[in-house]
């Protein structure tokens, strides 16, 4: 019964290592397809770009470096010292609420381009506002779980 | 049919229309979509119950979706990408001083638009997953293929279209091979000494808050936060009252474009900007008097938001039936299903009748709300487009934390996640990926494997994906359709570019 075709066919996965064979396909599978794009979209790609019809993405275009860098700078150092001062009052939220505060106001100096009292005193008040009313909306009311 | 009237309290409506609000409001302003509205607003549905958590979401999604008219209209900018062919009619008429009449229409469309999807939902998703009950891994496997398939061809490019959502895959394998779901509890595709954090993989709401929420910001940012509005002035005028008048002769319009936007919202994957480019093209093309089109005819506004409305039924269409999210923001909601407990799939509809009746009427409830907020309350939601994102964004980054970290109850990991994820969307939105694929495959990943390696553990050969069950056949022979549907695309655009720059 067994012809050559069903052979070809047929498969049979060890428990073992079971956990591997999907992602050995899509190994393979991403593998391929980046290899197809590589001769098929970025060789013509940077083939433009060296005639200078493109430019290249991030590295080639003008941004805003300040800004940009800034905010991952900031989000970082936001998500790390939340649960650093979380730590210091455990089940409070209080890390939450204290380091929101700082955060929510730094950003918005960062984003502001034009600084006027007005514009500051409003980011201020929004820097207060803002995370103690998530915190207590959250923490006290809905006793979710905070930093 | 007494009890589901006893679910219905007045928090219930409260929250659908306070969902339809807050959905209006980030609906309205230019960079937030509906699809951020949902992951912002999670956290507050931790809290809540199941069906109050449904009529919250339901009216974020709802009112996100028809916000985007208001920049549309007024700014000649689209709030959410499905309003772009908004602003090819409203914003001409805004410039005429007929900004008001201009919303009204496609407040009016856009309520017909949901209604009408509504409706098909309620008629045509019970059936599907009655069908797709029976299917076994193997069908269920290839639906999956189905779905990346489609929406990899929808892509602009259909080569880069299936490495995203490949790519998608891969990031959803990372962590262990479940031994709930008849794996061996191995880890893979990872170094050992992340195992800590990463034995269960990278949690699902966090990347899609991360890549929806921060990517969006750090876009931004590249570009330096313009707050270039805040001296515009908003036309909204007084020129030209409302009447239905207007809608007189366009019965045909509106109800076209509503099943135009329903069917591609059913497409897993396929944007609202689709749906509404096609009502627009249809109606061109299929109007008695097309003439005015472009320079503000309300026929373009009918065409263009009772089709991006009638999305939203369409998508909860594949979601509720199959466990297939129809586009980003269902894959969301699909998250937050996960998180009260539902697993969204063939079973949900006969096993909750309940939640199903009350999610029709949350989503019913939700349209004829968002219909009266942005009808009667238009002048004063439309000043939202001019908050500063200064102000904005900070607190659209806190609100990310909180939903990231509440998550799996306090795991500062999943905090991390948003960033990585943030960095990783702004990464792939720039070196030209596709989001909607990664994130349909991160989603359906898990899934895929599990189906695919038992369909093969259970019958010891690959030929047993192409002669399971006539379904099987009639599924590989979509697929094939969808492929010759995209190259067929493809070469014709290429052609029509040609002709252009020979011209």
């Amino acid at each position: 019964m067994e012809s050559g075709l069903t052979s070809l066919f047929s498969v049979s996965i060890d428990f073992e290592t079971s956990h591997l064979f999907f992602p050995h396909i899509i190994n393979w599978l991403m593998g391929g397809l980046f290899a197809l794009i590589l001769v098929f979209k970025v060789v013509p790609f940077l083939a433009a770009v060296r005639r200078g019809e493109e430019t290249l993405p991030i590295l080639g275009e003008s941004m805003d470096k300040f800004r940009f860098f800034g905010s991952i700078a900031l989000i970082a150092a936001y998500f790390y010292l939340m649960a650093v001062v979380g730590n210091l009052f455990p089940y409070t939220g209080y890390g939450f609420l204290f380091v929101s505060m700082a955060f929510v106001f730094l950003m918005s100096m960062m984003y502001m381009h034009t600084k006027t009292k007005r514009k500051v005193i409003t980011a201020v008040i929004n820097a207060i506002v803002a995370p103690s009313l998530a915190w207590f909306i959250l923490a006290k009311l809905f006793q979710i779980t905070l930093p | 049919m007494l009890d589901i009237l006893s679910l219905l309290d007045i928090t219930f409506f409260l929250l659908a229309a306070m969902g339809a609000l807050i959905g209006i409001i980030f609906g309205a302003i230019p960079g937030m979509t509906a699809t951020m509205a949902v992951a912002v607003c999670l956290p507050l549905t931790y809290a809540l119950g199941l069906h109050h958590g449904l009529a919250l979401l339901l009216g974020l999604y709802v009112g996100g979706i028809s916000g985007g008219m208001v920049p549309a209209v007024l700014l000649n900018i689209p709030g959410t990408p499905s309003s772009i062919t908004t602003t090819f009619d409203g914003y001409p008429m805004a410039q005429k001083g007929e900004g008001e009449r201009a919303l009204r229409v496609s407040v009016v469309a856009s309520v017909v638009g949901g209604l009408i999807s509504a409706a098909i939902l309620f008629l045509f998703a019970p059936l599907l997953a009655e069908f797709s009950i029976k299917f076994s891994y193997v069908e269920k496997f290839l639906i999956i293929l189905l779905a990346l398939t489609v929406i990899a061809s929808m892509s602009r490019n259909m080569l880069v279209g299936i490495f995203s959502g490949v790519l998608g895959i891969w990031l959803s394998l990372i962590g262990t091979y479940s031994i709930s779901d008849g794996g061996n509890g191995h880890t893979r595709l990872m170094f050992d000494f992340l195992e800590p954090y990463l034995f269960e993989g990278f949690s699902l709401l966090p990347v899609l808050i991360g890549i929806f929420g921060i990517a969006t910001i750090l876009l931004e940012a590249e570009k330096g936060v313009k707050s270039g509005l805040a001296g515009t002035e908003i036309k909204i005028g007084k020129g030209g009252g409302f009447s239905l008048n207007l809608f007189k002769g366009r019965l045909t319009n509106l109800v076209r474009s509503s099943f135009i936007g329903t069917f591609v919202g059913m497409l897993p994957g396929v944007g609202g900007s689709a749906a509404s480019v096609l009502a627009y093209t249809q109606e061109k093309n299929l109007s008695r008097d097309s003439s005015e089109m472009g320079k503000g005819a309300p026929q373009g506004l009918i065409a263009s938001e009772s089709a991006n409305n009638a999305l939203t039924g369409g998508a909860l269409i594949p979601l509720l039936s199959l466990g297939i999210p129809g586009d980003s923001t269902t894959a969301v909601l699909i998250g937050a299903f996960t998180l009260q407990g539902i697993q969204v799939g063939p079973l949900f509809i006969p096993e909750n009748a309940d939640t199903w009746y009350v999610m029709m009427t949350a989503l019913v409830f939700a349209n004829i709300v968002m219909f009266f907020l942005m009808f009667y309350a238009i002048k004063h939601i439309a000043k939202v487009v001019l908050v500063p994102k200064y102000i904005l964004y900070p607190i659209i980054v806190m609100m990310c934390v909180v939903g990231a970290y509440a998550i799996n109850y306090g795991i500062m990991f999943d905090v991390w996640t948003l960033l990585i994820f943030g960095v990783l969307g702004y990464l792939i939105q720039k070196v030209g990926l596709e989001v909607a694929p990664l994130i349909i495959g991160f989603i359906l990943g898990g899934q895929a494997e599990v189906y695919f390696v038992k369909s093969l553990e259970s019958f010891g050969t690959y030929s047993i994906f192409f002669t399971k069950s006539p379904i099987a056949v009639v599924l590989w022979l979509l697929i094939a359709a969808s492929v010759t549907f995209s190259v067929v695309m493809g070469l014709k655009s290429r052609a029509k570019n040609r002709l252009e720059t020979t011209q």
